[in-house]
């Protein structure tokens, strides 16, 4: 028995000492089980696609290239857990995370170990304003998003009495505060209130809400509590209008909200049906997995840059990595893509979307 | 006065949930003096089975109320079948040993089953159907109320009563009593003590189970994870009744369920999980044994 113990742990050990340089190892991570998970898996077989179709051209420095998945369930201790693991595996660059509150502590850890991360779905501001050089996103920032959806309220709906709802995460508060911060003169915040991740029930904050009688809800936060609360706000007999951010997009609130979707507006990036760019991506996606996800696309896009990123520096060194995607443009199935000095794209196109029949369609 | 009798409505639908559940807690206590902690997840698994008879029947073809009978049924028998099986074979070869032995056996059962419709169903939301019947909402005076808020309020009522009859006026329901106020005497004027015990269950069970099919339709969606918070909370409403007491564990279910609503609505919506939690607090502190519960 202890004979064979020793043969193990000297295999082990010979293991960890190969040196697999034929590999290139690249992370996801996001929210892989749980609630949000259809998030996950739309991130996770994006960046799939993008590596299978390198590693069909050869992958990147002549390497094959190897993905690892990591689990943050969309919690901020397992994101930081999942971020140190990643570090240790020694991967070369990291897509994700998807929850805001998971990527800012989770790059802190990146940026310690020197590894560039590249979040497809992290919208709150603070992610980028940290002054860490090796954290990029390719989506766009709830200030913009904010700004975006308070204009359309007050200048294009012309609502006046607003109702806030948020969900107490980095990204749900911060949204929603960004959103109040833009609101016009002529909107008056009547409701600002709070819900708990992982209710099912919000009939009790709904009836407080109701009260105020508003125009519009506003709601910061994901599609499971959003779905329901769209839902219930109906049951209660509220005729409010009710509009969200990235964070409800796809076809799971709707099948949460049921009839009470329609109607229901949110802010996001154009639909990639109409941008001519995404088209091969579209038809690829599809082929293997599916309908793409709201975010599937951009954790598409963010692998090709990083690939692309390490293929052209030449080398599998981080700091050149991080250099060279400080300062080049990309051109990706989103179109063209820059980072500035702090790793937001330079361009941010988000628009409004309506959900109609029961799909959500760019207005 | 319009807000505050939503409210009440909200709380009371939600809290008649937690009674169904809580039921099978305290009847379980009564007897084996065991805190069943995997119950909550027989109430998921209600929830889940009901779910899956429909989908499999095609739900698309059926009437409103046939679906809402139909998935009552298969959740009421499957929680059943679960609450029999678990009791057999996890509670009864312990019967004699410790009951911290049975406490933590209890909990294994619940980490257990929960990893178990993880793994089986996925760990991802699923829709249950939508009925339009019983999203239907009626307005009274300003307050309203959904049809399927109606029905969650009338079956539970019409669970209650007839458990109610059950125990008081049958000779099972008296055996039950007799073997939850002393066993052994119990066992000495002929009462089989096994039978006793899995009828205790099965009924529990299938309360949890009719709990979960309930709540499915309520909010449209179920998860594996359902089990933990809602078994909680129906475990705070049976001691808050006084653990052991049936009667107890209605009134105990009813009253979170106000306070949770009332407490969210008028103090704090971010709060709204720990008002249960507060008041069993209180309520140990001033009465440990219960509303209703015997000092012992």
């Amino acid at each position: 028995m202890k004979r064979l113990l020793w043969i193990f742990l000297i295999i082990g050990i010979m293991q960890s000492c190969t040196h697999k340089s034929n590999i290139i190892r690249i992370g996801v991570a996001g929210p892989m089980t749980g609630d949000q998970s259809v998030f996950g898996w739309d991130e996770r077989h994006g960046v799939k696609l993008a590596v299978q179709e390198w590693n069909k051209k050869g992958g990147v420095l002549g390497r094959k290239i190897e993905v690892i998945v990591e689990d943050d369930q969309h919690d901020p201790r397992q994101a930081v857990a999942v971020a140190n693991r990643l570090v240790s595996d020694g991967v070369i660059g990291v897509i994700g995370h998807f929850n805001s509150n998971c990527s800012i502590p989770a790059s802190a850890v990146y940026n310690r170990a020197g590894t560039p991360m590249i979040s497809h779905g992290s919208t709150n501001p603070q992610l980028t304003e940290q002054g860490f050089n090796n954290v990029f996103r390719v989506c766009g920032r709830d200030d913009q998003q904010g700004k975006i959806a308070a204009d359309f309220v007050c200048n294009k709906l012309k609502l006046s009495r607003i109702a806030i709802i948020q969900d107490k995460t980095t990204y749900g508060q911060g949204l929603a505060d960004e959103f109040r911060k833009w609101l016009g003169p002529g909107c008056k915040v009547v409701y600002y209130g709070t819900i708990v991740q992982g209710d099912k029930d919000f009939r009790a904050v709904l009836t407080n809400v109701k009260a105020q009688d508003p125009d519009l809800i506003y709601y910061g936060g994901v599609y499971p509590e959003g779905g329901l609360l769209a839902k219930q706000a109906r049951q209660l007999g509220m005729k409010a209008v009710f509009m969200g951010g990235d964070g409800i997009m796809g076809p799971e609130f709707i099948n949460i909200a049921m009839t009470a979707a329609n109607g229901v507006y949110a802010t996001f990036g154009p639909d990639i049906n109409k941008v001519k760019t995404a088209s091969a991506f579209i038809n690829g996606y599809k082929d293997l997995y599916g309908e793409p996800g709201p975010y599937s696309i951009y954790a598409y896009v963010a692998a090709t840059i990083l690939l692309t990123a390490i293929e052209n520096s030449k080398t599998a060194e981080p700091g050149q990595i991080i250099a060279y995607l400080h300062t080049h443009s990309f051109d990706t199935a989103l179109g063209p893509i820059e980072f500035d000095r702090k790793g937001d794209v330079v361009h941010s196109p988000y628009v409004v979307w309506q959900v109609k029949d029961g799909r959500w369609v760019q207005l | 006065m319009k807000i505050f009798i939503q409210q009440v409505v909200n709380g009371i639908t939600t809290g008649s949930v937690y009674s169904l559940i809580a039921l099978g807690y305290t009847m379980v206590y009564g007897i084996i003096e065991l805190i069943n902690f995997a119950h909550g997840e027989i109430y998921m698994i209600g929830a889940y089975a009901g779910l899956i008879v429909l989908t499999a029947l095609g739900f698309a073809h059926l009437h409103g109320i046939s679906m809402l009978i139909i998935g009552l049924l298969a959740g009421m028998l499957l929680s059943a079948a679960y609450g029999f099986t678990i009791e057999k074979f996890a509670y009864k070869p312990l019967r004699r040993s410790s009951r911290l032995a049975l406490l933590i056996t209890a909990l294994g059962v619940s980490i257990s089953l929960q990893n178990f419709v993880m793994i089986g169903q996925g760990a991802s939301d699923k829709s249950y159907p939508s009925v339009n019947m019983l999203n239907t909402v009626y307005s009274l005076y300003g307050v309203s109320i959904t049809a399927n808020q109606i029905i969650i309020l009338a079956v539970a009522v019409a669970i209650m009563i007839g458990l109610d009859l059950f125990i008081n006026r049958s000779m099972t329901g008296w055996a039950m009593k007799a073997a939850s106020q002393d066993m052994v005497t119990a066992q000495l004027v002929g009462i089989n003590i096994d039978t006793v015990i899995s009828i205790t269950f099965i009924v529990g069970s299938a309360l949890a189970g009719a709990a979960g099919v309930l709540v499915g339709f309520y909010y449209g969606i179920v998860n594996f994870y359902i089990g933990y918070l809602a078994g909680m909370k129906a475990f705070t409403a049976a001691v808050l009744g006084g653990i052991g007491d049936v009667r107890g564990a209605m009134i105990g279910g009813i009253m979170i369920g106000l306070f949770e609503s009332l407490g969210a609505a008028y103090i704090s919506s971010d709060y709204k999980d720990a008002f249960a939690f507060i008041i069993l607090i209180l309520l140990l502190l001033i009465k440990p044994s219960g509303l209703l519960g015997k000092d012992t």
